[in-house]
């Protein structure tokens, strides 16, 4: 038994994505996350409205990162969400996609640092608490909501390197660990392991999330075409180390990186093949990915997050996972 | 003629079909910017219901895909064998 969680990229009309939402929520998804990018429609409105036409699905940034929005207006953000959809907010903080803050010339420097004060201050501020904090990022000289939060807001970290993950265990309530290939995430469970050992803290006690690039459908080849330009962007802000376990050439990152920023997107999707699909997505017929979660779930994952696209219709693919992948993993829905 | 005149011309053995092939017409056409955000909203309420597939639904449904994508419109509804409601949308 797991959890399922799904993500929505708001690049989609606001009533899209809202349409998908309530649909994942009747099919019975866990969670929804959103992702938080300056280029598509602002995360914080997505789910307000989102919150407004769901009751019981949990929903959060999926992830916002503190070099974009300071941790206090992360925390102002998720609060007043809590109110929308007491107790159903989760907050998922990263250092961000590294391909729109180099558009912006945004540097993530300094990011472990950065997070771990980061998830201080919205922790903080979200119990009610006056922070006082003289970091080595951030200074507040204290900082207080005027209003309180419906309840505790848990807070997941979304990672990829060795020492983030094991930070996210740390300080974190869960990991999202951004890879799709069960090698990626069983290695990184095993820093999450040692992160949370190293704190004192159970590794059961936390959420451990697979945040994959997904693309599901009846047709191999639709579901594979659908997911090349997520896979591009994924590409475009790998860090090194995981490029190379899957032979693939930093430069060629690099140049994809370049070709997304320029809007080049043929060349950027021109350099993605089936190997780089097969390293950087769960993508296929719904038999294949069943077989595919499997092997993340026998690494440790505890929640699936069904990723952006999902699939190359949205609505058929929420469908298919509902009715032929869910009966593997989740008992009937109740709703 | 009113949509909610043209609806009841729908046969409710029908409302489960056509409310599907409205929606995906609504979902996936290239003109969904033009869905009005009030529309919107109202479907999305009946959606969070399960009341899409009801004659009040399908109004909305029709409103909207016809307002979006009129032409693909017709042509589901004639593919649903629905000539009736088929003549009234394209008499206006």
């Amino acid at each position: 038994m797991i959890d399922f969680g799904i993500e929505f990229v708001p690049r989609d009309l606001y009533w899209k994505t809202t349409f998908y939402a309530i649909q994942a929520e009747k099919t019975g998804f866990d969670t929804l996350w959103i992702t938080d990018h300056f280029n598509n429609r602002n995360v914080y409105v997505s789910l307000a409205i989102v919150s407004a036409y769901t009751d019981r699905i949990k929903l959060g940034p999926g992830v916002t990162n503190p070099y974009m929005a300071h941790p206090v207006v992360t925390a102002q953000a998720v609060s007043t969400l809590n109110e929308v959809a007491p107790g159903r907010v989760i907050c998922g903080i990263g250092v961000g996609d590294r391909t729109t803050l180099e558009m912006i010339h945004v540097k993530p420097e300094k990011p472990l640092a950065t997070i771990r004060e980061s998830v201080k201050i919205i922790r903080e501020i979200t119990s009610g608490k006056n922070v006082k904090l003289k970091g080595t990022i951030f200074t507040i000289s204290g900082a207080q909501l005027n209003f309180k939060a419906a309840s505790e807001i848990p807070i997941f970290i979304g990672a990829q390197g060795p020492k983030m993950l094991a930070l996210a265990a740390e300080v974190g309530d869960g990991v999202l660990i951004n890879a799709s290939h069960p090698k990626d995430v069983e290695r990184a469970i095993g820093f999450v392991r040692e992160g949370a050992e190293k704190a004192g803290k159970k590794t059961e006690d936390l959420t451990i999330a697979a945040y994959t690039s997904f693309s599901v459908a009846k047709d191999q080849e639709k579901a594979a075409k659908a997911v090349v330009p997520v896979v591009a962007y994924i590409v475009a802000g790998c860090p090194e180390a995981i490029l190379q376990k899957h032979g693939i050439s930093p430069k060629t990152a690099t140049e994809i990186r370049q070709a997304i920023i320029k809007g080049n997107w043929k060349e950027a999707f021109s350099q993605i093949d089936d190997k780089t699909i097969e390293a950087f997505s769960i993508c296929g017929t719904p038999e294949t990915v069943v077989e595919k979660i499997n092997r993340l779930v026998k690494a440790g994952t505890t929640q699936m997050v069904v990723g952006s696209p999902i699939g190359p219709n949205i609505r058929k693919s929420i469908n298919m996972i509902a009715a032929e992948v869910f009966p593997n993993f989740k008992e009937a829905k109740t709703k | 003629m009113a949509l909610e005149k043209i609806v009841r011309k729908i046969p409710s053995s029908s409302w489960e079909a056509t409310s599907e092939k409205l929606i995906d017409i609504v979902l996936n056409s290239p003109n969904a910017a033009r869905m009005p955000s009030g529309l919107a909203k109202t479907i999305l309420y009946y959606w969070q219901r399960d009341q899409l597939a009801t004659e009040i639904g399908i109004q909305r449904l029709l409103e909207a895909s016809t307002h979006i994508d009129l032409e693909k419109t017709i042509e589901v509804l004639k593919e649903l064998g629905l000539q009736e409601v088929v003549a009234v949308l394209e008499s206006h």
